[in-house]
């Protein structure tokens, strides 16, 4: 499995935008090897400021630094700032709008992975789609993480980015664009289903979908890499083509893709649906690979989800 | 009295030192007003902190009316000073200094927690012209200040931020992250007041938590530190003047306070951290403040 560093991605393109613009600043809460900064910290030694750990004070004082007018990046593990900064995200930086960018690492059990669950953050998502105002973003891969970094920082306001490991799957070959706040489609050998996916299971959505077409299933897979501002038009007319639709994430099935999607069903077209996902448990140490095997995010899983979705997508024909 | 000192920005800052008798008489007047204005609204809005904002009356005073280099006509120029309330609830007295100073009417304060008006419970800096930074959740100001003091550095700006804290409030962890970082970090452009009325809202502060001393601790942590009485306007310039003269580390002024100060039947009251004051109860707080102590 061809891999590319999402954190290397990240700083790489951070470095880039603050050659652009003076007002980009990082912000860490020693956390500066974990997102390595080295290049950064090289070259804007004066523009890293780094609180320790601690991240309710590195949230809080980003905001403060954006209040004068500077763009800072916070930058560490997705957990200590969805969940342990959580009422400064919210309170001090999306309630006043402020124009602070989150990175967080290790999302989701593979961007956890060996770590065990201390590291593994499968609720931000959920977390920050709660909070009003923030745009939430979980790229595909290296080369999406810097396109998201960009679009991000051509917005004016909080944003949230998932990053991952360091040992993150190449998704697309090449640098395509990045349009924030629209699906894409990966692939569409027809209409029988939507597979709405984001992040590192994109490519073992990928490889179900392909064993799904030799069974004579036609798939429509959709990236969501913006979770919000959500495409709810473009998710409703996927739904209206398909009347069916399964969601692959590496995240509770609780709180995103999953429930973002179920949302647009129950409001917009109600299809069928199920959501592939962690199951609402607490994983364990392991290899990333293995564990989505393990937790329910396999290929396989994948498809029992789009043969069970099709099964009742074909009895509510029949009743009605 | 009306607006206070509007549109004058002090470029070469308040000497402090050289205060005369009359100036100092009339912050001493100012802080009385502020404290009319707060017992009012509270009043006629039904709701709100009145003991919590009548100990930092006289703080407020001395850096809204004499200390600050702020343009109450260009709330958002960017080498102003700041000052975050970061005990937010106390929002009362920052609201009656800024529409003294002139940053919105002196109509605006009787709408306090009401619905649609620019004064919430506690400070929003999006609605209220003059709020430097929304604050409410406490612990939070000194982080937020060592960011405006980082951003002050960084683009070459000589401003100042203060905040004010409470002393219960120092029971929260992130304060001590942000003591921390600004040691590291030498901020000398930010001072820190810490509003000791030695009451917090489930009691006396010895009673609930083992924070004191609290100067100590902050000494421990680097900081440049003062204790002063937070109702001396004098003590409160001079102190101001000191942290000031500290240019390489951060400033903490303790400043002991009484809560409820000015109205005696609040005064060391905890049960006016929060209530109105009934007509009868507005008009002997209104009585009390008469005249100028």
């Amino acid at each position: 499995m061809k891999q590319q560093s999402t954190r290397v991605a990240f700083i790489e393109k951070l470095t880039e935008l603050a050659d652009e613009n003076p007002n980009v600043v990082l912000v860490c809460s020693d956390s500066t090897k974990v997102v390595k900064a080295d290049q950064f910290i090289e070259k804007y030694p004066e523009r890293v400021f780094d609180m320790g750990i601690s991240e309710q004070s590195a949230v809080a004082c980003a905001a403060g630094l954006a209040s004068c007018g500077l763009m800072p990046f916070v930058a560490t593990y997705a957990g200590f700032i969805t969940m342990r900064a959580c009422e400064q995200v919210r309170t001090f930086v999306a309630y006043p709008g402020l124009n602070v960018k989150f990175v967080g690492a290790n999302g989701g059990i593979a961007g956890g992975e060996r770590e065990g669950v201390t590291h593994q953050f499968f609720e931000d998502l959920g977390i920050m789609r709660t909070i009003p105002g923030i745009t939430v973003v979980v790229p595909a891969d290296a080369s999406q993480v810097s396109m998201a970094v960009r679009a991000v920082s051509e917005i004016n306001g909080p944003a949230y980015i998932r990053i991952g490991s360091g040992r993150d799957p190449v998704v697309f070959e090449d640098y395509i664009p990045f349009e924030l706040g629209k699906i894409r489609i990966l692939k569409e050998a027809g209409t029988d289903v939507a597979v709405f996916t984001n992040g590192y299971p994109i490519n073992r959505t990928i490889e179900a979908c392909n064993i799904l077409e030799k069974k004579g299933i036609k798939p429509i897979i959709v990236e969501v890499h913006t979770l919000k501002p959500l495409d709810i038009e473009g998710i409703a007319a996927i739904l209206e083509k398909t009347g069916a639709a399964v969601t692959v994430e590496d995240h509770n099935i609780i709180g995103g893709l999953g429930s973002a999607i179920a949302e647009v069903i129950a409001e917009h077209k109600p299809v069928p649906l199920v959501r592939v996902g962690l199951r609402d448990v607490f994983p364990e140490s392991g290899e990333a690979e293995m564990l989505l095997d393990e937790y329910g995010i396999g290929v396989s899983d994948i498809v029992n989800a789009v043969e069970t979705v099709l099964r009742k997508k074909e009895r509510e024909r029949w009743n009605k | 009295m009306n607006k206070v000192n509007v549109n004058k920005v002090d470029v070469d800052r308040a000497d402090v030192k050289e205060i005369s008798p009359n100036e100092l008489n009339e912050l001493k007047e100012i802080a009385n007003t502020l404290r009319k204005d707060i017992i009012t609204m509270i009043y006629q809005a039904g709701d709100g902190h009145p003991a919590p904002s009548l100990s930092v009356t006289d703080i407020l005073a001395a850096l809204y009316f004499r200390v600050m280099n702020i343009d109450p006509l260009n709330p958002d120029w960017p080498e102003r000073d700041r000052l975050i309330l970061s005990k937010g609830h106390a929002c009362p007295a920052m609201y009656a200094a800024l529409a003294r100073k002139g940053y919105f009417p002196l109509s605006e304060l009787p709408k306090l927690r009401t619905l649609h008006s620019i004064l919430q419970g506690h400070p929003d800096m999006k609605k209220t012209p003059g709020v430097d930074f929304t604050t409410g959740s406490l612990g939070n100001g000194i982080s937020i200040g060592l960011g405006m003091a980082l951003a002050g550095k960084l683009k070459g700006y000589n401003y100042y931020t203060y905040v004010i804290t409470g002393d219960g409030e120092l029971e929260e962890g992130i304060i001590w992250e942000a003591l921390m970082a600004a040691k590291r970090y030498e901020t000398g452009n930010l001072i820190v007041f810490v509003d000791n009325n030695g009451m917090q809202s489930g009691g006396k502060v010895e009673d609930v938590s083992g924070l004191y001393p609290i100067i100590p601790k902050w000494e421990a942590f680097g900081w440049h530190c003062q204790s002063i009485d937070g109702h001396d306007i004098e003590q409160i310039l001079h102190a101001v003047e000191c942290a000031r003269a500290e240019k390489d580390r951060p400033s903490v002024i303790v400043a002991k306070t009484v809560k409820g100060k000015g109205i005696p039947f609040m005064e060391n009251n905890n049960s006016w951290h929060k209530g109105a004051p009934t007509r009868e109860q507005w008009e002997e707080a209104m009585a009390a403040l008469g005249g100028v102590k």
